[in-house]
């Protein structure tokens, strides 16, 4: 009484594989833009809130229409990230309830970094569409506008919510990419997690002093 | 030594319908070199004698033993008590079917498994009893060897978040650990995309998060998160592959 | 009955040939006790440089003299010529045998490095390792997972067929009808109910039955249930009891087996001044001398003070550090994984504290050749279960695992061929009878206002036969053992539950359930000894030290006819039907030998098929 033994007919489900990778690259992709955002942000530092600098980069960028077709593309690819990336995500109360159980007695440091991940996606998915919203409205994009923003009360709240959210889930991200397609294997894992949690602090410290220019230093 | 252990048990006997699911808590002198083996067993002999739970080799390699001792699974017969605190909350491992308090089904749940993953060389040689066996290169016999060590306790299924969410249809890192144990097996014969077949998809290597809940509690050290990584890798690239070769 | 690697073997035969086939196990299959076995599988491959010149008449010769001419000569034969092609076929299935690597390499033997030349042209082939007993290095092995790898490979072979495994189910009695076996009663031990299943063949490769002893290598399960359920058949011998193995290196305290690789490659074993005593006593073979051997100079070294003291008693140690780190870790790593989990010992750099714990079962239901038991038609045993009689009065390290597999293919299809030659006649009465007393059983234990305590009388029959029934035998012991072993059967009738509900599969009814046999089948063993007044292999007699084959060249077949007896009923028969290897000297554990007389015996005759 053998077994069906013959070869199962090939129907793979490709779309599981293609999904896979979009999720993983518009990720890399939206990282890459993060740390380059980064790098306009805080080259308000570079003249102490003057934002000739950031002025600067800010007119390149406009003049070459890559703010104005980016912007939503940049939009569109967060968009594209977290529909697909949902697919993983807890959508009914009982699987919330079952991670959040599992989570809480299973003492497990990249459970939770998962968990934070899937929560902080959440707040940014909110915190980025407004930001971005208001930022792609009110082109172009001046020192000056940017710190009248975050010198009005609760812009500054909003920043100092969505910055941590941001590099978490950025950090968390690009260590459980690199862990779930062997870029990071067992042997460097250890060091990987400790590098990217440097990486992250770094980034937020990096982002506060910028806020902290912006709402000091530079003339709305 | 000299603690007193304060155990907290899961108790719960589906066939007795007076029995609600609650925790018991039993005391229990400590002893040199006592393993949960002896504490349990004793428990069962000096105190309850109702009390459910599965030993078999008491050496680490049956499998049988996996129970969540302080929310983390692990195998009772060699966690030792002088490395855990004199409190000790055990509960069966969750995902698989209750038998009875920290007993649980996973017979069941392995033939599924093994079934699903069509777990055995694949072939369409016949065997030659007069035939000198087909050679191979010891390297690559201790490779597989290093990929079938699994001892299907059932850790990495317990401890993972995906098959938390998704107790009935997820695989689990052994069953991907099965997978690229054939993988790299010359005898069997299967392609590439006779294993996307089974794991290409969200019950599969891509439902997984990569929370290495598995990794970081397999008691037999299987290096599962470099096998899951490789699995992804060669499931995602092989139907990279057809798109460019038209097929 | 049983999901080991012997019944799935079976299994495997019989669903290959077009017939139905469901296995019934105690546990889930691949947590069988076969798993456990670390060390390797026999077969006279003759690849590596080591093992050149190997045949299978060379392990024909060896497994005779292992057994001290208990064995049956005619199933020995069998059996080495069919090793090769099993564990070839195993390789076909998918076993990741270590193989020969051509070039330079060491081995080390007795604590001394030797060196050897692997040839280029066998690269690649299967290779073995040097064993305990064996002229040439015969043992094939996955590093030191050979168990394990075999039962998961032979169990994917089940899952490939189809073949229908129950689990947690126990066989509590035989269906038969006092001609033919036609089934099981069983309980699920998930549930608590009983169930019955009908076949036209029986198998019983429940393995064996190690846990009777206080301190055993075996597995928990290993309580002889199988061997148990045919002597209550009053039909079934129990082929040589007496005949139980001991290892030499069960951990201390757990008894936790290393393996006897540790040996062949070269470790040693030390005493509490660290000196090595085994080339002392056995300068041939040394530490490689066969098990019963070397537990036998082990315990007599311990009894002459030179054990290590300890809280668990005194041990002796065993050494692997000159091994080397690469090698423990490689070749030897679930000996490593043991020492760090359950001793926190590392054995590159420390001593593993070993002391001789029951192995293995020689004897168990006794069946002709092809399998078959003796006393009831449909019922065949297979594996540490039986008494195929491979293994005489001791088994060969590495033909346990090489008896499952080839006594597995072999009488497979010879049950085949059984099913094939005739039709059964199943009777609902005979069915019914069965259960109703499996049931008066059940009621017996759960109505009973009896005191006495199951565990704690299991405890006491550990005990007796661990002390009195061990490694050396005497008669005043040996009768003491009988008596009290009498009074525990006696008191096993008066056993009360403690358990405040009995609802499911309650386990402390499945062990009241279970001791009776298990005292009955001790007491076959403590008896079988008692009689035999000789040594030979495993059974040393203090007051008869010197192998008699005049009088005892005999096996010892064990019924226990009625259920109100407190002893069984021994009779005995001739060990072979040829004697192609008439009787001699093992070539170590040097004994008298009171030679036979039977003149068909003292001279070799030439093979008979």
């Amino acid at each position: 009484m053998l077994a069906d033994e013959t070869i199962p007919q090939i129907r793979p489900v490709r779309a599981e594989a293609w999904l896979e990778f979009v999720q993983v690259l518009t990720g890399v992709a939206l990282v890459a833009f993060m740390w380059m955002h980064m790098l306009l942000v805080a080259s308000i530092n570079v003249d102490l809130g003057g934002g000739r600098v950031l002025n600067l980069i800010a007119r390149f960028f406009e003049a070459s229409d890559m703010t104005q077709i980016g912007g939503p593309l940049i939009a569109a690819v967060m968009l594209v990230h977290f529909v697909v990336a949902a697919r993983k995500l807890p959508l009914r109360v009982r699987e919330q309830r079952a991670i959040w159980s599992h989570s809480l007695s299973f003492h497990h440091t990249d459970t939770w970094l998962w968990v934070v991940q899937a929560g902080t996606a959440f707040i940014i998915l909110i915190l980025g569409s407004i930001h971005m919203w208001t930022v792609l409205t009110t082109l172009p994009i001046t020192a000056a506008k940017s710190a009248g923003r975050i010198q009005g009360r609760w812009w500054l709240g909003f920043y100092l919510v969505l910055l941590p959210m941001v590099e978490l889930h950025v950090g968390i991200g690009v260590y459980r990419a690199g862990v779930k397609w062997g870029l990071i294997k067992r042997a460097s894992r250890k060091a990987s997690a400790r590098f990217e949690t440097k990486l992250a602090l770094a980034m937020i410290a990096i982002g506060l002093v910028s806020l902290f220019t912006f709402l000091v230093l530079t003339k709305a | 030594m000299g603690r007193t252990l304060k155990f907290n048990i899961f108790r719960f006997n589906a066939e007795d319908p007076a029995s609600v699911p609650h925790m018991d808590g039993f005391r229990l002198e400590e002893t040199e070199a006592m393993t949960l083996f002896i504490a349990l067993n004793r428990l069962r002999e000096q105190q309850d004698p109702t009390l459910m739970f599965d030993f078999m080799c008491r050496a680490g390699i049956c499998g049988s033993c996996a129970m969540m001792i302080n929310g983390r699974p692990d195998l009772a017969c060699h966690t030792k008590t002088k490395d855990l605190p004199a409190e000790i909350t055990l509960l069966p491992m969750p995902v698989f079917k209750l038998i009875g308090d920290l007993s649980v089904d996973t017979g069941t749940w392995f033939r599924s498994m093994n079934e699903k993953v069509r777990s055995w060389i694949h072939t369409d040689n016949r065997f030659e009893p007069g035939e000198e066996e087909e050679r191979m290169d010891n390297a690559l016999a201790e490779n597989i060897y290093e990929l079938d060590r699994c001892i299907e306790c059932g850790c990495c299924v317990a401890a993972c978040g995906k098959a938390a969410m998704m107790p009935d249809k997820f695989m689990g890192a052994t069953a991907f650990c099965r997978i690229t144990r054939f993988m790299v097996d010359p005898r069997d014969e299967r392609k590439s995309d006779e294993y996307f077949e089974v794991v290409g998809n969200e019950e599969g290597i891509f439902g997984c998060l990569g929370l290495l809940g598995c990794e970081d509690t397999c008691p037999k050290n299987l290096p599962l998160q470099d096998q899951l990584a490789m699995l992804r890798r060669k499931m995602g690239f092989s139907q990279i592959r057809h798109l460019f070769s038209g097929k | 009955m049983g999901a080991g690697l012997a019944g799935e073997r079976v299994a495997v035969a019989a669903a290959v040939s077009g017939f139905d086939c469901l296995c019934l196990s105690i546990v889930p299959p691949r947590r069988s006790h076969s798993s456990a076995a670390q060390g390797g599988m026999q077969a006279s491959l003759g690849n590596c440089a080591m093992g050149r010149g190997d045949s299978p008449d060379i392990h024909f010769a060896d497994t005779v003299k292992g057994s001290d001419w208990g064995c049956d000569q005619e199933v020995a034969r069998l059996f080495a010529r069919t090793a090769p092609v099993a564990v070839r076929e195993m390789a076909f299935w998918g076993i990741p045998w270590n193989r020969v690597v051509a070039g330079k390499g060491f081995y080390y033997k007795a604590g001394k490095k030797y060196e050897k030349i692997e040839p280029a042209e066998r690269a690649g082939t299967i290779t073995a390792r040097d064993f305990g007993g064996t002229a040439k290095w015969r043992t094939c092995y996955t590093s030191d997972g050979t168990g394990h790898t075999l039962l998961y490979t032979m169990d994917s072979q089940v899952v490939r067929l189809g073949i229908e495994v129950h689990d947690r189910v126990e066989a509590l009695a035989l269906i038969h009808d006092g001609e033919s076996c036609t089934g099981v009663v069983a309980r699920c031990l998930k549930t608590g109910k009983l169930r019955v299943y009908l076949a036209r063949a029986t198998l019983i490769a429940t393995g064996g039955y190690g846990k009777l002893y206080r301190e055993s290598t075996n597995a928990v399960i290993n309580w002889g249930d199988g061997a148990a359920i045919a002597l209550d058949t009053g039909l079934v011998p129990i082929g040589n009891p007496e005949a139980v193995q001991f290892h030499p290196t069960g951990i201390v305290p757990t008894n936790i087996l290393v393996t006897e690789g540790c040996r062949g490659d070269g470790g040693t074993l030390k005493d509490v001044d660290e000196n090595r005593f085994m080339n002392i006593y056995e300068p041939e073979k040394q530490e490689l001398a066969s098990r019963d051997v070397v537990s036998r100079w082990m315990t007599h070294h311990i009894r002459t003070g030179k054990g290590v003291p300890g809280a668990y008693g005194a041990h002796l140690w065993l050494d692997i550090r000159h091994l080397g780190a690469e090698h423990i870790k490689t070749k030897l790593r679930e000996v490593e994984e043991i020492c760090k989990e359950f001793l926190d010992r590392d054995p590159v750099t420390q001593l593993i504290p070993v002391r001789p714990a029951q192995h293995y079962s020689m004897g168990g239901v006794r069946t002709d050749r092809d399998g078959a038991a003796y006393g009831l038609k449909g019922l065949f045993a297979a594996g540490e279960a039986a008494c195929w009689d491979l293994h005489g009065f001791n088994r060969l390290g590495g033909n346990s695992l090489a008896e499952t597999i080839v006594a597995g293919k072999i009488v497979g299809e010879k049950i085949v061929e059984f099913l094939r030659g005739g039709e059964t006649d199943f009777k609902t009465s005979v069915v019914h009878r069965a259960v109703e007393k499996v049931r008066e059983r059940i009621d017996a234990v759960t109505g009973s206002s009896g005191k006495e305590n199951v565990y704690l009388l299991r405890a006491a029959m550990g005990d007796v036969l661990m002390d009195q029934v061990g490694i050396f035998r005497n008669e005043a012991d040996l009768r003491d053992a009988v008596e009290k072993l009498q009074a525990i059967y006696e008191r096993s009738k008066k056993i009360g539950l403690r358990s405040s509900s009995v609802h499911g599969a309650n386990p402390e009814l499945s062990a009241c359930l279970r001791l009776p046999g298990m005292v009955r089948l001790a007491l076959c063993i403590a008896r079988g000894a008692l009689m035999r007044t000789e040594s030979r292999g495993a059974h040393a007699r203090e007051d008869y030290p010197e192998r008699n084959d005049r009088d005892w060249l005999k096996r010892t077949l064990a019924y226990w006819k009625d259920d109100r007896e407190l002893l069984p009923v021994l009779d005995y028969e001739l060990p072979s039907r040829v004697w192609e290897m008439p009787p001699g000297e093992r070539g170590y554990g040097s004994i008298k030998i009171i030679a036979s007389e039977d003149p068909g015996i003292c001279s070799p005759r030439p093979e008979t098929n």
